[in-house]
């Protein structure tokens, strides 16, 4: 599993990314969330917490310590799955990595959502990502 | 080499995938990876095709990384959070051939993985892979993964 990334259809059309358009079903279906800012030392810094979808479609998350770190700040949060194969290994493989800005909202985070990139193996198969990402690998190939 | 306890080695030495975090400029771009631990050297290794290689560009231009161990599927350790954050080199010299040095670990975390192999030609950009090694600066620990704590801190 690695970077890769799509957008749900709307009409049918994956995209990489897209500045809205979060589905909240699918988002309440991840188990937790990680926030990741950056450190005072200059080094990307993440934290597991837990969350939830309230049914106004807000992102709540439970704080973890050092929460104010966090607070009125552009973060990352990364929601992701996988399952285990009982002979070893993973798949039903889905990510969802939401940028925002975390307000407090009581004794929690309130995420409010500017962009998304996500990829779910079952709405998009490895090989056709594989396809839609060729020319990030032509980019790199011309660069070196 | 930062020494840590058994029960974070654990996490290292069988979880199978982290969450890699590499900065955009300010903006953190996290995503799962599969990645290796080398336990004599405490360091970690991560394998990006070229398809998939915009993080290799953001570690060109920053190499301060983070590594998040939060996702125990898959094995049979506990839930805990371990966060690594170090400094990554990227090396993409040989992509047909540098990789492969993983291969053996990567066989045990997907034993399938030889199944693709066998498709090398089909997916023949995916099998061109730049490795990212990562050499910690700090780990901070969370056992049972409770984040409402002060997580335990080790340093080099």
């Amino acid at each position: 599993m690695e970077e890769r990334g799509h957008t749900e259809a709307r009409r049918g059309v994956p995209e990489l990314t897209n500045m809205v358009g979060i589905d909240f079903d699918r988002l309440a279906g991840f188990r937790y969330a990680i926030v990741t800012t950056v450190s005072s030392e200059g080094y990307p810094w993440s934290i597991p917490t837990e969350f939830e979808v309230t049914i106004k479609h807000e992102i709540l998350l439970r704080k973890p310590i050092w929460a104010n770190a966090f607070t009125g700040k552009r973060v990352g949060v990364l929601f992701n799955h996988i399952a285990a194969i009982p002979s070893g290994g993973y798949t039903e493989r889905r990510y969802m990595l939401v940028w925002g800005k975390l307000t407090e909202s009581g004794d929690k985070l309130k995420l409010t959502p500017e962009e998304v990139s996500e990829w779910d193996e079952k709405i998009l198969p490895f090989a056709q990502l594989c396809a839609k990402s060729a020319p990030q690998g032509q980019k790199y190939l011309e660069k070196l | 080499m930062i020494q840590v306890p058994s029960w974070v080695r654990d996490v290292f030495e069988n979880y199978l995938i982290c969450e890699i975090t590499t900065l955009d400029n300010d903006k953190p771009v996290t995503f799962p990876m599969l990645f290796f631990y080398d336990s004599s050297s405490g360091k970690f290794a991560v394998t990006s095709s070229i398809l998939f290689s915009k993080k290799v560009e953001h570690l060109k231009k920053n190499p301060r990384v983070s590594l998040l161990f939060s996702n125990p599927t898959g094995s049979t350790v506990p839930k805990h959070a371990v966060l690594v954050q170090g400094n990554a080199k990227c090396e993409d010299s040989d992509l047909d051939h540098g990789w492969e040095r993983f291969l053996p670990q990567w066989r045990e975390k997907e034993p399938y993985i030889d199944a693709f192999l066998s498709e090398r030609e089909k997916f023949s950009w995916f099998w061109k892979r730049i490795v990212i090694e990562v050499e910690p600066r700090r780990i901070t620990a969370w056992k049972n993964a409770d984040t409402q704590k002060q997580g335990e801190e080790f340093r080099s």
